[in-house]
């Protein structure tokens, strides 16, 4: 069959999403059930930091394991496409000797097992790091909180996430599957109908060939500008987060979060650019045989994905800011101890250098990816 | 003048010798002719010839520049400057209209008359159409529009009319003759046809990586005369 279980492994940045997410949540929920228990011990003294570790721990889980689980979701149709598209003549043929698009569909129940093993590491290696972030979860006049385990935890970060997103991966295939045989058998990807312009307008607005790719790349792959936007939100949230919380709480959480964030931003990045040069491998070698350069092949690729990446960046700067006031400000009011928060211009500053470095690196990496695609092979494939 | 030298080209680590010591000359303004069966290498020596492919060994020199000694800017500009392709399987950018698929070889020229060529190739009308519109001739046209629209010195065709029904693939190869004579561009084309050799002034038979004959045609004939 078209679909197997190698193809669902190479959901790389669904694996490091799913990771992420039930690793945070894992030792933030464990932490909130085991905190539960010690309730009647808490004291007058202790019951606002102690209420405010609980509700950091519900407001931390609800955040990022929404939103990974959200970004997750959309990576996956958006992976599923991608799988059907460029597989489109199998599944065309599989379909022309008589398989339903429900029994197709259902082979793609293998896509959640990428949620399955990053969830699985996820869980083990939030587990893995419970005694030091109970270390630095303490609170002074209460006693230490045992690590326990909760059975309802791998049942709500393993197993119902894996059938979830394999439910989804089923009915969204089945989705994409509904196009005639006979187009599938031509490899035409879907398009949609292009609005008919003015012929004035048409006149006035004579662009160029580089222009028009570069514009129709993007509106080809919209998914893709949404990655790389996330990517570079991680990077600028997370790392900018990481640093506050360095000041704000431990240094433990602070090298957590900004791991977290860097490695969300590069396996995103990766993905998207991945993504795109492969699914463009055959215009770049087109444009390559007609005596394009590599540098107009990367501006007609890339460089539409720019002013997204800055929006990324920026909105990542402004959600980590609002994150941590409201953390600082309303979770935190009433804890003496906790210090006041202010916007810090310096880390920005160092966030927005590293990661125009980091991004201009990805650039060149890509570019040279590009360079070694190979013209011939790509045309020999057909 | 297109002159190689003793080429010689393998894939695999050398396991399997495509070419073995292949010399040719082509003069400027032919139509040169290679024709060969399935797997006798005339796809490589097409490649290597147009500087889409490095050989192993030997030279291809065109006018007085030896391409096998470019390195890889060198040979984009040498593509760029001199060089259109037109091939079997069409490769258009699917999701551009005609008008910029073609724009994507005449903006390499500078060539703002592109319209002009898409008119001219019989597709007046179907400017903003997507090739998965059109039908296999008209997307061949469309080819033929963009390679034309960049000006090359020398057109490369690899089985130009392989995809295309016989009357289809009659009007394409009179039209790209027809072309050929107005423009005076060299031009070589690739094919397994024994009958559209007939219409080259150059024919070079090709027989397992090795060139077996290369023969003059003084009486060329055109795509309306041919058997097919």
């Amino acid at each position: 069959m078209v679909v197997s279980l190698k193809d669902s492994i190479k959901l790389l940045g669904i694996i490091v999403i799913s990771f992420c997410a039930v690793f945070v949540c894992t030792f933030f929920l464990n932490f909130y059930l085991d905190a539960l228990e010690i309730e009647n011990l808490v004291t007058e003294q202790t019951r606002a930091m102690y209420e405010a570790q609980l509700a950091t721990a519900e407001f931390t889980c609800a955040i990022s394991g929404s939103v990974l689980a959200a970004i997750a979701i959309v990576m996956l149709v958006f992976y599923i496409k991608l799988y059907i598209d460029s597989h489109l003549k199998q599944i065309g043929i599989l379909k022309a000797i008589g398989y339903s698009n429900g029994k197709i569909a259902a082979r793609f129940w293998v896509f959640g097992i990428g949620v399955f093993i990053g969830a699985t590491l996820g869980f083990a290696s939030g587990y893995a790091a419970m005694p030091m972030i109970y270390k630095s979860l303490l609170i002074d006049g209460l006693p230490q909180i045992e690590i326990g385990f909760h059975l309802v935890l791998p049942l709500v970060l393993i197993v119902a996430p894996t059938a979830v997103f394999s439910a989804i991966s089923c009915g969204y295939a089945y989705f994409a599957l509904r196009r005639p045989v006979s187009s599938m058998l031509r490899g035409q990807v879907r398009f949609k109908p292009e609005k008919q312009k003015s012929k004035t307008a048409t006149k006035n607005k004579e662009h160029s060939f580089l222009f028009v790719m570069c514009f129709k790349t993007l509106g080809g792959k919209k998914s893709l500008a949404f990655f790389v936007a996330f990517a570079c939100f991680s990077y600028s949230a997370m790392v900018q987060m990481g640093c506050s919380m360095k000041r704000l709480s431990t240094g433990f959480m602070g090298i957590m979060i900004l791991i977290i964030g860097v490695v969300l931003a590069v396996v995103s990045l990766f993905m998207a650019l991945t993504s795109l040069i492969k699914a463009n491998a055959k215009n770049i070698a087109i444009m390559r045989a007609f005596g394009y350069k590599m540098k107009e092949c990367a501006l007609a690729m890339l460089f539409c994905y720019v002013p997204f990446a800055l929006i990324g960046f920026s909105i990542g700067t402004v959600y980590q800011f609002v994150l941590l006031s409201l953390m600082v400000n309303i979770v935190y009011k009433d804890v003496a101890s906790v210090p006041d928060y202010s916007f810090s211009v310096p880390v920005f500053f160092i966030t927005l250098a590293s990661f125009l470095i980091l991004y201009t690196a990805a650039m060149a990496i890509y570019t040279y990816k590009m360079s070694k695609i190979s013209v011939k092979e790509v045309m020999a494939e057909n | 003048m297109i002159k190689a030298h003793k080429i010689y080209k393998s894939f695999q680590s050398g396991a399997v010798q495509v070419l073995k010591g292949v010399s040719l000359e082509i003069a400027d303004g032919d139509f040169a002719v290679i024709l060969g069966a399935s797997g006798s290498g005339k796809s490589t020596l097409m490649s290597v010839l147009s500087g889409l492919e490095r050989p192993d060994s030997g030279t291809v020199v065109f006018g007085n520049q030896d391409i096998t000694a470019m390195n890889d800017k060198q040979l984009t500009e040498f593509r760029r400057d001199k060089v259109g392709f037109i091939f079997q399987q069409y490769y258009l950018l699917s999701h551009l209209s005609v008008e910029n698929n073609v724009k994507l070889g005449a903006d390499l020229a500078g060539n703002k008359n592109f319209r002009e060529i898409i008119e001219q190739v019989g597709l007046k009308g179907k400017f903003k159409s997507k090739p998965s519109e059109l039908s296999g001739g008209e997307q061949q046209r469309v080819c033929i529009a963009r390679a034309l629209a960049k000006n090359p010195e020398i057109l490369f065709l690899d089985e130009p009319t392989g995809a295309l029904d016989e009357k289809t693939g009659r009007e394409v190869l009179d039209y790209i003759s027809r072309l050929k004579s107005e423009r005076g561009f060299t031009m070589i084309m690739v094919t397994h046809n024994e009958n559209i050799a007939q219409m080259a002034n150059t024919v070079i038979r090709m027989n397992s990586g090795e060139i077996t004959e290369v023969y003059k045609n003084n009486s060329p004939k055109t795509a309306f005369e041919i058997g097919w």
